[in-house]
């Protein structure tokens, strides 16, 4: 059975960062590599040597632009999504009816979440009152004020995969276009900067207290930036038949994992490649069609060595220019993959390549970024974005529709897939078990629903007689919270002075997933949902359209939470203080 | 120096969360990192954090932190020499 026989269109866009507000002023700021990378004003941290890369509006001045009331508390996250979601929706020629009227999902990258309005309560020693503003704290609360504000949305779920959170949400509501599970999807990331991710970036020292260089010889980290940017996908006959204006399409995307190391990219890129190579292959284009290549480039020594290696690898003597924009709209983590889509999208659409701005110096191996280029017609445009826990993802954007690359086949139904393994750990005791699998040395920085997730994990994986799955999807309604809420109380408590890495590594969602990767050397497809309850059932949807298209065999799936009497109290949830469950689905045929 | 030494043990042993180690399996004179007692980036990154939090001296750089980081008589001797609290 054929399946998949239309092309994901792409109608609309929208877009927030620190360049501005709207394709139009991300449009002008590009062109004159005008960059908007400076002083702190909006953000209150005592870190004011650190350059950052803010949207220029106070949440005061996004509300009044959204119609919502000044003294309702609203998280700087969702109200730059608003913003980029409305611009998407109009650029698109959809109003919120036509949207009700099909069958529309939202699917959102954050990591950071409402975590600028709990981190407040908790300086401000200020947790014993009235508890509403927790509700937007987690991820999939912060998307659900979004999905909220607009009405419109039938399904809505949330990415978080770090940095690469918003690239994977537009793979995911892609594979959803395909595979006719919704009409039309609004898929991007949002992230607003926050006293908790800065401390954090700080605590591993990747933040450059100069102006951002990427791939420059002297390039000595990151600038943290914030912004939200969405893209509208739908089929391309649905978007001929109502007459809409298709500015690119969705021609390949890959995902994979590094699963190398926390914070660190392999010095080969190995996951980079993976991820450009599916992305490439599924697109069925080689490496001479690519005109040019928007890299993940966050300026810190890392990175972008290992990028340059892995993107030497992929295209060799065929490598197109290669800019990263993260010197123009510095690194706004979740989001940063969104607004690189749009930013590619507007170079397809105004024939130019964005400059790398901050680059001077070549670095070792002779890498050297475009500096911008205009009057160049783009064909096919790749953009990369690597996430923490290598969470390695890339897109592929063509101007027109790319017959289909192989024959995309319905590998098997839904009924021949099956459960092959279920394991569940519900209590810290279970975890003396974990030293049959990990010494306590390897452990040292591990909590206990981290422990828990990876012992679930492989248990499960050997009573299913599996050594390595093809794919790790993972469910986590709220992450490791007992770290995020250690190191909200030391943020407090220090006025910002030191905050543990541990702490800030583990607080991650995605870091679950990573290090089940790390722990059974997966380099295949990687993702991880963080949307309340409903986590484990996107996890598990997306497990078995994995198996159905035949990409995978098997694929782990995990359900990992954990609680503090706090979490509770301010959630107001019963909730089990730890809880690990892995699955192994398998195709039976 | 001793005093320091024995305490920075316990602090190295709370702060990496090396569990079921005594002060006693430091030995004050093997490398910490690679081939030694086999901590890594992170750890490094932690015992900045200890530094600064416990002896108040600030390091800017990592790379600094390789010499001084090397073995604990190494950490300690740095943090006698430097420590402003």
């Amino acid at each position: 059975m054929r399946i998949a026989e239309s092309h994901v269109a792409i109608t609309g866009a929208g877009i927030i960062s620190a360049i501005g507000e709207g394709k139009e002023e991300t449009l002008r700021s590009l062109m004159r590599r005008r960059s908007g990378i400076g002083r702190m004003c909006y953000l209150q941290s005592v870190h004011k040597e650190l350059p950052v890369g803010e949207v220029k509006m106070s949440n005061e001045q996004m509300k009044c632009k959204l119609g919502i009331p000044l003294e309702k508390d609203v998280s700087r996250t969702p109200l730059m999504a608003m913003l980029a979601i409305r611009e998407s929706m109009e650029d698109a020629g959809f109003d919120a009816v036509m949207l009700q009227e099909r069958n529309t999902a939202l699917i959102s990258g954050t990591t950071v979440g409402g975590m600028d309005i709990t981190e407040l309560h908790f300086i401000n020693d200020d947790l014993d009152g009235d508890t509403s503003f927790f509700s937007q704290h987690d991820c999939g609360g912060s998307t659900e004020v979004i999905a909220k504000y607009f009405g419109c949305f039938s399904q809505a779920t949330t990415i978080s995969t770090a940095c690469s959170s918003a690239s994977n949400a537009i793979i995911v509501g892609a594979e959803m276009i395909k595979n006719g599970e919704a009409d039309v999807v609004v898929a991007g990331g949002t992230e607003a900067l926050s006293l908790f991710h800065l401390n954090g970036f700080n605590s591993l020292m990747i933040l450059d207290p100069n102006p951002c260089r990427p791939f420059d010889s002297t390039r000595a980290g990151i600038n943290l930036g914030e912004g939200a940017a969405y893209i509208i996908m739908e089929r391309e006959e649905d978007a001929r038949e109502r007459g809409a204006k298709i500015f690119a399409y969705m021609a390949g995307w890959g995902n994979a994992c590094d699963a190398y190391h926390q914070t660190a990219m392999s010095p080969q890129g190995f996951g980079a490649q993976l991820a450009m190579r599916e992305a490439l292959r599924m697109s069925g284009l080689s490496a001479d069609d690519i005109q040019y290549v928007n890299a993940h480039g966050t300026g810190t020594p890392n990175n972008d060595q290992s990028e340059a290696e892995a993107l030497l690898a992929v295209f060799g003597d065929s490598l197109p220019p290669v800019s990263s924009t993260k010197g123009l709209t510095a690194h706004a983590t979740s989001a940063s993959g969104g607004i690189e889509a749009v930013i590619c999208l507007l170079a397809m659409e105004h024939h130019f390549i964005p400059s790398n701005v901050g680059w001077k110096h070549p670095m070792d191996g002779g890498f050297i970024p475009c500096m911008g280029a205009d009057g160049v017609y783009l064909k096919n445009v790749l953009s990369n974005s690597f996430g923490f826990g290598g969470n390695d993802s890339a897109l592929i954007f063509s101007a027109s529709p790319a017959p289909p690359a192989y024959e995309e086949t319905m590998a098997t139904q839904d009924e021949n897939i099956r459960q092959s393994a279920v394991v569940e750990v519900k209590s810290e005791e279970e975890l003396t078990d974990m030293g049959k699998y990990i010494k306590p040395f390897e452990a040292r920085r591990m909590g206990k629903l981290m422990k828990a997730s990876i012992l679930s994990s492989l248990k499960a994986l050997e009573k299913a007689g599996i050594e390595v799955p093809d794919a790790i999807v993972t469910a986590t309604a709220y992450g490791q919270v007992c770290n995020s809420e250690h190191l909200l109380a030391s943020l407090a408590g220090s006025k910002e002075m030191t905050v543990s890495p541990t702490l800030f590594m583990q607080s991650t969602h995605n870091t679950l997933s990573a290090n089940i990767a790390i722990q059974t050397h997966c380099h295949g497809y990687n993702i991880t949902y963080s949307h309340g309850r409903a986590s484990l059932e996107w996890a598990l949807r997306d497990a078995r359209r994995l198996i159905r298209s035949g990409r995978c065999g098997n694929v782990l799936v995990g359900y990992h939470d954990e609680c503090t009497p706090l979490f509770r109290r301010l959630k107001g949830e019963v909730t089990q203080e730890l809880y690990s469950m892995s699955i192994v689905l398998s195709c039976s045929k | 120096m001793e005093e320091l030494i024995q305490l920075l043990k316990k602090q190295i042993i709370e702060v990496l969360n090396l569990e079921g180690m005594t002060p006693e399996d430091i030995e004050v004179d093997a490398p910490l990192f690679g081939e030694g007692m086999g901590l890594d980036s992170i750890d490094v990154l932690e015992l900045i954090v200890l530094l600064d939090r416990q002896y108040g001296i600030k390091l800017t750089n990592p790379a600094e932190g390789k010499e001084i980081f090397r073995t604990v008589r190494t950490m300690a001797e740095y943090i006698y020499e430097h420590r402003t609290k």
